[in-house]
C-alpha cells in the first residue's frame, strides 16, 4: 500500500481546519502556519516523488465516489500540474502571513475558511475526474464569498462578494454541461479525464465542448469581455486574498488541462478565437493600467495582460507554447502574488493603494519598495527573473504561428512595463507628502522572510530555469502530441 | 424493461419483515399525538413528542433497511379489501418518509426552543399533521391520499388559527384556506374522475386503488380531465406558479418555522405527480408536457423576478421555494429517468434546505422581532453560526456541489438536455443563478452588512440552535458527498416511472 500522498495534501488543509475548532482561538493562527507548513512539505514531496520522463499521469488515486454515474475519486498529477502544488502552498503561507494581525475578529473561522480554499485549491490541481474537479472547482467559491463578504477592505466588499459569486456560477453552468456532454458521448458515460483525452469526438461535440469550456474557464482566467468582476474583486479585497485568486491562475490552467486537449480539432479550427482573445487581453491589460491610479487595480490589469499573453502562446499548440505557459504562470504565482501581498503589507501601513495618496514610500519603506519592484519586475518579464524563460517560449512560439499577433504582444508587453513603471516612479519615489506615509514602518521580519522567500524563487529560477522548464517539457510536449502536431 | 410494462407488482410485507412497518409507520404518529395530547400541557407531553417524533424516524431508517432498492415492485404491501387499505413502498417514497420523520424531528427540538404557549397542544398537532404526511406518501389509493391530504391541511389549519395573533395572520389563514380547499377539490374531483373512468370500463365497480386504475383511464376526455384536476390540485399544493398565492402571505405572517415546514418541506405535491399523475394518465400527460414544462420555465424567472422584490426575509424565501418547485416540475415532466430521479432527490435536498433556513428566520425573528430587510443588519457578528448555516443552506438549494442538490440538478440537467435540448436546459440553469442571486442579495443584507448604530442586542447562539442546525447542516453534507446511497435507493422507481414514456 503506498501512501496516497496527494490524497493527504489535498484534505491536510480541512484536517487543520476541523482541528482549529478544537483548540483555543489564540492558537488558531499557529496552527494554521504549521498545517499550510506541513502542506507545502508535502507539496515538495509530491514534486520529489514525480518523475518527469516517467507516465504521463502519475501518483494516481482511485476509490469509488458515486457508482452509479460512474463517477469516482481520482487524484492524480502530470507535469502541467505538478508544479502548481508547492506555488499553491507557498503563496497561501504568504497570504497567512499577510493577515496574520489584521483579522482580530473570529480568526478561527477565517482561518478555517482559507484551509478550506487551499484544500479545493489543490484539488482543482490534482483531480483526474471531471465532476471531482467541478466539485473542487465550486468549492472555492463560498470561502471566497466569505472572506471577501466579511473580511473585505471596502465599503462594498460585499456586493464584490455576491457579484464574484455569482458571476462564477454563472461560469460554471458551461463547465458542468461540458462534463455531462463529455460523459454522455461516450459508450458507457464516464466522467474519467484520462479516459475523456483518449477519446476521439465527432466535431459538432468538440465545437461545443470548445467553446462551452472557453466561456466557463474564460471568466476565471479573466478573457476580456468576461473579466468586468476583477477590477472591483482587485479594490474590495484584502491583497492576501487577490493575491491568491489573481497569483494562482485556476482560469488558464483550465484551459490548458481541458478546453484544449479534450477538443483538439475544434481548439485547432479556432486557434484564432483563442490567439485574439489573448492579444485583445494583452493590448487591453496594459492600455487599461496606463489608466489606473491604483497600484492594485494597476497590477490587476497587468494581469490580465499577462495571462492573455499565456493564451496567446497557447494558441500555438506547440510543446513550447504550453511549457512557456505552464511556466509563465507558474511564475506569475510567486511573482504577482507576492506583488499583491507587497501591497496589502503597503495598504496595512498607509490605509491606501492610491499613488495620489503615496508618494516617496521607498524613503521610508525601502526593503518593501524594493521587493515590490522586484515582483513587478518579474511580472513584467524582465530577463534574469522567473517570468522570463516562460514569456520568451511563449513570444517565440507567437510569433511563429501568429506572427501579427505576436508583434502586437510584444508592443503590449512593452507598454505593461512602461506602465508599471510609471505607477512605481509615482508611489514610491518623489518627495513625501503624506504623514501616514513618513510615519510607516518598514516590513517586519515576519513579512521580511515570506518577501526573502518569493525572492529567492524569482532568482533562482529566473537565472537558472532549466529543471523547472524540464520538468514541464514532456508533459508539454505529450500535451502537443495529443493534438495531433 | 419487460412484458409487465404499465403494469405493476408488489411484494407483500410479510415476504420481508416480521411485522407490518408500514401500518406501524402511520400508527405511530397519530397514537403519537393521542398520547401527547392525553397529557394535555404537563412538561411530560412536550418530552413524549419529541420521543415519538425520533421514534418514527428510527422506524423510517429501519423500513429503509428492509426495502429491496432494485426491485421495481412495491415492497412491503399492506392491503385491507374491506376499506380499500393498500400501503407499499418504494425508493422513492422512502426517501419522502426519512425527510417527513426528519423534520418532524427537528420541528419538535425548533418548537422547544421557540418557548410557544400551549407546547402540548402543538406537539400533538404537529404529531397529526405528520401521520397525515406519512399517510399520503405510503397510500397507494388515491381517495386514500386525498383523505390523508385533508387530515394534514386539517393540522396545518389549526396551528395557524390557534396561534394566529394578529388581524394579518386571520387574513393570511383566510387566503390559505381559500387556495387549499380549491386545490383538494380539485384533486378530489380528479379522484371521482379515475374512480368513474374505471367503472366505464368494469361494469360499474368503482376503484381507487393505483394498482386497479394503471391502464384503465380510457385514453380521450376522462384521462385530459382526470389529468388537469389532479396536477392542478397538486399544483396548488405543491405550490406550482401561478398558483402560490397563498405561500408569501403565510410564510409572512403565519407560523414562522413550522407552517411553511409543514406545508413545503416535504413536497407532497411533486410526490403525489410521480405516484399518481404519471402513471395513471400517461397519455395526458405526454400530451401536455410541452405547455407544463413552458409553464415552469417561466414560474422559475417570474417567481425569482418576484424574490428580488420583495424586503422581507420570509416573503422571499417564499418565491424561493415557488421558484425551485418550477425546477422540480421540469424534472419530473422530463419523463426522463434521469430528469425523475432528479427531481425526487431535489425535493428531498429543498424540503430539508428551505425547513432549515426557515428555522433561521424563526431564530433571527426570535432575537430581533421583525424580518424586514432593512431593519435587519450585522448579524454575522452575533451569530456566525447560523449565518453560516444559512448560507450553507442557500448553496443546497442553488444545488452547490457537496449537497445534495448537486448530484440532483445533474441529472436533470441531464434529462432536460436530452429531452428538450440545450436552450431551455441553459435557461434552467441560469434560474438557478437567480435563485443564489436573491439569495445572497439577502444574506448580504441581513448578515453580512454593517450593524446599524443603536440595533438590537443579539444574542448569541443557543445550544438548542445548534443542535437544530447542525442535524440538518450535518444532514445535507453527509448527503451530499455520499450521495451514492440515494441514487441508488431511487434508480430502480424512477426508471420504472419513466419507461412508461416513449423516448
Amino acid at each position: 500500500m503506498k501512501l496516497p500522498l496527494l490524497s493527504l495534501l489535498v484534505f491536510l488543509p480541512l484536517l487543520g481546519a476541523g482541528l482549529l475548532w478544537l483548540l483555543p482561538a489564540r492558537a488558531a493562527r499557529w496552527l494554521t502556519a504549521a498545517s499550510m507548513l506541513a502542506t507545502l512539505a508535502l507539496g515538495v514531496a509530491a514534486l520529489v516523488a514525480y518523475n518527469p520522463a516517467g507516465a504521463r499521469f502519475q501518483l494516481l488515486e482511485q476509490a469509488s465516489w458515486i457508482a452509479s454515474l460512474n463517477v469516482h475519486y481520482r487524484l492524480g498529477v502530470d507535469g502541467l500540474s505538478i508544479l502548481f502544488l508547492p506555488a499553491t502552498a507557498l503563496l497561501f503561507l504568504g497570504a497567512l502571513v499577510a493577515c496574520w494581525n489584521v483579522v482580530q475578529l473570529a480568526v478561527r473561522l477565517h482561518c478555517s475558511l482559507l484551509l478550506l480554499l487551499q484544500t479545493a485549491m489543490l484539488g482543482i490541481f490534482c483531480a483526474l475526474d471531471t465532476v471531482l474537479f467541478f466539485v473542487f472547482w465550486e468549492l472555492t467559491l463560498a470561502p471566497l464569498y466569505f472572506l471577501l463578504g466579511r473580511w473585505g477592505v471596502a465599503s462594498s466588499s460585499p456586493q464584490a462578494a455576491a457579484r464574484y459569486f455569482l458571476i462564477m456560477l454563472a461560469g460554471g453552468i458551461p463547465l458542468l454541461l461540458v462534463f455531462v456532454m463529455l460523459a454522455a458521448s461516450q459508450p458507457v458515460p464516464t466522467f474519467d479525464l484520462t479516459l475523456l483525452l483518449d477519446a476521439q469526438l465527432p466535431r459538432s461535440t468538440q465545437t461545443a465542448v470548445f467553446l462551452l469550456c472557453l466561456l466557463g474557464f474564460g471568466v476565471k482566467v479573466p478573457l476580456v469581455p468576461l473579466h468586468t468582476w476583477l477590477p472591483q474583486f482587485a479594490l474590495a479585497a484584502p491583497g492576501s486574498l487577490t493575491a491568491l485568486l489573481v497569483g494562482l491562475k485556476l482560469g488558464a490552467f483550465g484551459l490548458i488541462r481541458f478546453a484544449v486537449p479534450l477538443a483538439p480539432a475544434a481548439a485547432q479550427d479556432m486557434h484564432w478565437l483563442l490567439a485574439g482573445l489573448g492579444t485583445v487581453a494583452i493590448l487591453y491589460g496594459a492600455v487599461g493600467m496606463l489608466a489606473q491610479t491604483n497600484l492594485r487595480l494597476g497590477l490587476a490589469y497587468a494581469s490580465i495582460c499577462h495571462v492573455g499573453l499565456a493564451v496567446l502562446g497557447l494558441a500555438s499548440y506547440t510543446a513550447q507554447g504550453a511549457q512557456g505557459a505552464v511556466s509563465l504562470l507558474l511564475s506569475f504565482s510567486v511573482a504577482t502574488g507576492g506583488a499583491f501581498l507587497l501591497l496589502e503589507f503597503l495598504r496595512q501601513r498607509t490605509g491606501s493603494t492610491d499613488i495620489h495618496a503615496l508618494g516617496g514610500a521607498a524613503k521610508t519603506m525601502p526593503l518593501l519598495a524594493t521587493g515590490f519592484l522586484i515582483c513587478g519586475l518579474a511580472g513584467v518579464g524582465m530577463p534574469g527573473t522567473s517570468s522570463f524563460p516562460g514569456e520568451f517560449l511563449l513570444i517565440i512560439a507567437a510569433l511563429h504561428s501568429h506572427t501579427g499577433a505576436g508583434m502586437a504582444a510584444l508592443f503590449g508587453l512593452s507598454i505593461a512595463a512602461g506602465g508599471f513603471l510609471a505607477l512605481y516612479r509615482k508611489a514610491f519615489f518623489g518627495p513625501v507628502t503624506r504623514p501616514e506615509v513618513s510615519q510607516a514602518q518598514d516590513l517586519r521580519p515576519r513579512e521580511w522572510a515570506v518577501l526573502v522567500a518569493l525572492i529567492v524563487m524569482i532568482a533562482v529560477i529566473g537565472i537558472y530555469p532549466g529543471p523547472w522548464i524540464e520538468i514541464v517539457r514532456p508533459a508539454a510536449e505529450a500535451w502537443a502530441a495529443g493534438l495531433g502536431r | 424493461m419487460n412484458g409487465t410494462l404499465g403494469s405493476l407488482r408488489e411484494i407483500f410485507w410479510y415476504e420481508q419483515a416480521g411485522l407490518p412497518l408500514l401500518l406501524l409507520l402511520q400508527l405511530l404518529p397519530l397514537f403519537g399525538a393521542a398520547v401527547v395530547f392525553a397529557f394535555k400541557e404537563r412538561s411530560t407531553a412536550v418530552l413524549a413528542g419529541k420521543a415519538f417524533a425520533l421514534a418514527e424516524l428510527l422506524l423510517a431508517i429501519v423500513v429503509v433497511s428492509r426495502l429491496q432498492p432494485t426491485s421495481a415492485a412495491l415492497q412491503l404491501a399492506e392491503r385491507f379489501a374491506p376499506l380499500a387499505y393498500h400501503v407499499g413502498v418504494d425508493g422513492v417514497s422512502l426517501i419522502f418518509v426519512l425527510v417527513a420523520a426528519l423534520l418532524t424531528f427537528l420541528m419538535t427540538l425548533y418548537g422547544m426552543s421557540r418557548g410557544m404557549i400551549s407546547p402540548g397542544r402543538l406537539f400533538a398537532v404537529l404529531l397529526l399533521a405528520e401521520a397525515g404526511l406519512v399517510g399520503m406518501l405510503l397510500t397507494l389509493n388515491v381517495a386514500w391520499f386525498a383523505a390523508f391530504s385533508a387530515l394534514e391541511l386539517w393540522a396545518v389549519v389549526y396551528l395557524l388559527r390557534r396561534w394566529a395573533s394578529s388581524h394579518a395572520e386571520t387574513q393570511a389563514l383566510a387566503r390559505f384556506v381559500q387556495y387549499q380547499a380549491f386545490g383538494w377539490g380539485l384533486f378530489a374531483a380528479g379522484c371521482l374522475v379515475l374512480g368513474w373512468g374505471h367503472a366505464e370500463a368494469h361494469g360499474g365497480r368503482w376503484s381507487f386503488d393505483l394498482f386497479d386504475l394503471i391502464g384503465a383511464v380510457p385514453v380521450g376526455k376522462f384521462q385530459t380531465a382526470a389529468f388537469y384536476l389532479l396536477f392542478y390540485g397538486l399544483a396548488v399544493r405543491t405550490p406550482l406558479f401561478p398558483l402560490h398565492g397563498w405561500l408569501p402571505n403565510m410564510a409572512q405572517h403565519g407560523l414562522i418555522a413550522v407552517a411553511p415546514a409543514l406545508m413545503v418541506g416535504v413536497k407532497v405535491g411533486i410526490y403525489g405527480m410521480f405516484r399518481f399523475v404519471l402513471p395513471l394518465t400517461p397519455v395526458a400527460v405526454e400530451y401536455w408536457q410541452p405547455y407544463v414544462v413552458g409553464f415552469a420555465g417561466a414560474g422559475v424567472f417570474f417567481t425569482a423576478a418576484l424574490a428580488f422584490q420583495q424586503t422581507n426575509l420570509r416573503r422571499l424565501l417564499a418565491f424561493a421555494v415557488v421558484s425551485h418547485t418550477s425546477l422540480l416540475v421540469i424534472g419530473v415532466f422530463s419523463l426522463h429517468e434521469a430528469g425523475i430521479q432528479g427531481a425526487m432527490l431535489l425535493a428531498a435536498n429543498f424540503g430539508l434546505a428551505a425547513t432549515g433556513m426557515w428555522f433561521i428566520v424563526g431564530f433571527v425573528f426570535r432575537r430581533t422581532g421583525t424580518t424586514e430587510l432593512h431593519e435587519l443588519s450585522g448579524l454575522f457578528e452575533r451569530i456566525p453560526f447560523l449565518a453560516i448555516a444559512f448560507l450553507g443552506f442557500g448553496l443546497a438549494i442553488v444545488g452547490m456541489p457537496g449537497t445534495p442538490g448537486f448530484d440532483a440538478a445533474h441529472l436533470i440537467l441531464e434529462a432536460a438536455i436530452d429531452q428538450f435540448g440545450a436552450l431551455l436546459t441553459v435557461a434552467t440553469a441560469l434560474g438557478n443563478v437567480a435563485a443564489a442571486g436573491f439569495l445572497l442579495w439577502a444574506f448580504q443584507r441581513a448578515f453580512l452588512s454593517q450593524a446599524k448604530s443603536g440595533a438590537y442586542d443579539v444574542d448569541r447562539t443557543l445550544p438548542m440552535e445548534y443542535v437544530v442546525c447542525g442535524i440538518a447542516l450535518a444532514a445535507m453534507l453527509a448527503i451530499g458527498f455520499f450521495t451514492e446511497p440515494w441514487l441508488h435507493l431511487t434508480e430502480t422507481a424512477s426508471q420504472a416511472a419513466a419507461a412508461r414514456f416513449v423516448r
